[in-house]
């Protein structure tokens, strides 16, 4: 989902282009580690591909027809920091040339869709790639990485006022989830193809036989991309917290004001406020997972007697 | 005329229009118009077809339906025309950008702002093999819909689009191969080789200006009570 011009509010959107500037530039010299400089012409022909593979339907049922959306696909083609300077690439070139997507809302597409999006596609697939059921984080990266861009889309849509009543939410949110597996089914099969063609084309992640950490990984995504839609759509319980750790003291005076909703500068600070609150929470839980599964993983390779 | 200007003029006149609109205030509409003449004035200018490119621009126009009526319906009116004018403007403000540069001129306009190299050439790679697939993807589709493909069990035409979509695949790959190993030939060293851009000159300055003024006039006139 491209979020065009004029739908986020100019702190939403200023944060996020200001995220999505260094987030770029530390994909960008992954990205050349990655892979070498003669390779380069396969990240363009491959973000074409994206493109065009959207042009073939799929039949997914009741007389509809999906296409594949491609994030989890090139991440398995390409690696996470290459596959987010291609998909960074492909949302440019849907800007500029489609209006698919806004220009100042680019930051916005950039960090839902290549930066979160890719990260929620890599992690099941470095966290627990198991040799025998190859196809499991393959299936669960494609829908995480629907699912998360979705969800931080409509957040940050929710975010910047955008009044949507709670019946649509619901519904957008569950036409997400089945837009994600849809997705997911759709990378497996295509990526089943792919192999039969040319193995070698689908990166080989080692297995680093895990599946603790990677179950814990996968739940930390799951709770922290719930937690964003729950803390812009329900802010009051946030913004108490805010307020007592003293993040948002300085939007009290805005609160009290009866015109808060039509003076810029107190939205600003109200939605800052409620989006660090938020941040630093979803930042917290991430944390806590992947720790605790750390601790679970390490646990168990003591046990076994070998290293971590 | 619009045409010659320097990409990074017309980047930065384009980012001050979209400021300006992002910043208006949500229920002013009147101050819109000021951008919409800015830009019909510079349509006009640019000699570009109008009928079109206003047509284009409306491509935007079924997303912000479906926010601007659930607005609508939550009762914030003011917001869901806001929404339906602010995002249609913003579109036409970009595809003014892009119709009147050359993507290459932009791109490196973008570069000169700084945008990683590898993001820049990637995009150029990208922007350059865009149609080619797509027309392979366009033939295969054909291709396969005359054998028969929008008939049969679901799951096999699942199957189908599932193959086809992996040879699509693969031909991309064997196409960057086939490009690898030419460009290489010539001497290629992972990035384009770029003609310097020239000074900014006098126009350039004053058409970035005049859209930041228009931008600042816009929303000066939003803050007046009215």
């Amino acid at each position: 989902m491209h979020i065009p011009d004029g739908f986020l509010s100019p702190p939403v959107w200023a944060a996020l282009d200001i995220t999505a500037m260094p987030a770029l530039a530390i994909a960008a010299r992954k990205a050349r580690a990655e892979i070498d400089d003669s390779r380069i012409p396969l990240l363009g022909t491959l973000g074409a591909f994206v493109f065009a593979a959207q042009m073939v339907n799929f039949p997914v049922g009741f007389g509809t027809s999906a296409h594949l959306v491609g994030g989890a696909l090139l991440v398995y083609a390409l690696g996470p920091a290459t596959a987010s300077i291609v998909m960074t690439a492909i949302l440019g070139i849907q800007a500029l040339v489609f209006q698919d997507g806004g220009l100042l809302a680019l930051g916005a597409n950039v960090l839902n869709m290549a930066v979160a999006g890719v990260l929620a596609a890599w992690l099941p697939l470095a966290l627990f790639q198991t040799p025998r059921r190859r196809m499991v984080p393959v299936f669960t990266g494609a829908v995480l990485s629907v699912v998360v861009s979705g969800f931080l889309a409509v957040s940050e849509l929710l975010l910047s006022g955008v009044a949507i009543a709670t019946s649509v939410l619901a519904l957008s949110l569950a036409l997400f989830i089945a837009a994600a597996l849809i997705e997911g089914i759709i990378t497996v099969a295509v990526i089943r193809a792919i192999e039969r063609l040319q193995p070698s084309w689908v990166r080989d992640i080692p297995p680093r036989s895990s599946p603790a950490l990677g179950a814990v990984a996968v739940a930390a995504i799951v709770l922290a991309s719930a937690g964003v839609i729950v803390a812009t759509a329900a802010p009051d319980g946030i913004q108490q917290l805010a307020q007592k750790t003293g993040i948002a003291s300085r939007e009290t005076a805005a609160i009290s004001s009866p015109l808060r909703d039509y003076m810029l500068p107190a939205v600003g600070s109200a939605a800052l406020g409620r989006a660090a609150a938020g941040l630093i929470g979803v930042i917290l839980i991430f944390a806590v997972c992947i720790l605790i599964g750390r601790r679970v993983a390490r646990g168990r390779g003591a046990a076994a007697g070998g290293g971590v | 005329m619009i045409h010659r200007l320097d990409p990074r003029a017309k980047i930065a006149g384009a980012a001050f229009l979209l400021l300006g609109i992002s910043l208006l205030h949500p229920v002013a509409i009147a101050p819109c118009a000021l951008f919409a003449a800015w830009l019909a004035a510079i349509l006009l200018l640019s000699r570009l077809p109008v009928g079109l490119i206003l047509l284009r621009a409306a491509m935007v126009l079924p997303f912000s339906a479906v926010f601007g009526l659930a607005a609508w319906f939550a009762g914030d009116r003011a917001r869901a025309i806001s929404i339906a004018v602010k995002s249609y403007l913003s579109c036409l403000c970009v595809l003014v950008l892009v119709a009147a540069t050359p993507l290459p001129a932009l791109l490196r306009g973008l570069e000169w702002l700084r945008v990683p190299a590898l993001l820049i050439t990637v995009a150029q790679f990208l922007y350059r093999y865009l149609f080619i697939i797509s027309e392979q993807a366009q033939h295969m589709i054909a291709a396969a819909r005359c054998r028969g493909a929008h008939a049969g069990a679901r799951r096999i035409r699942f199957q189908a689009a599932a193959g086809a979509v992996g040879v699509l695949f693969a031909r991309s790959y064997n196409r960057a191969e086939g490009v690898q190993r030419a460009m290489a030939a010539r001497g290629f060293s992972g990035r384009f080789p770029s003609a310097r851009l020239a000074r900014c000159g006098a126009a350039d300055f004053i058409y970035a200006s005049a859209a930041a003024v228009v931008a600042a006039a816009a929303n000066l006139l939003a803050s007046q009570p009215v």
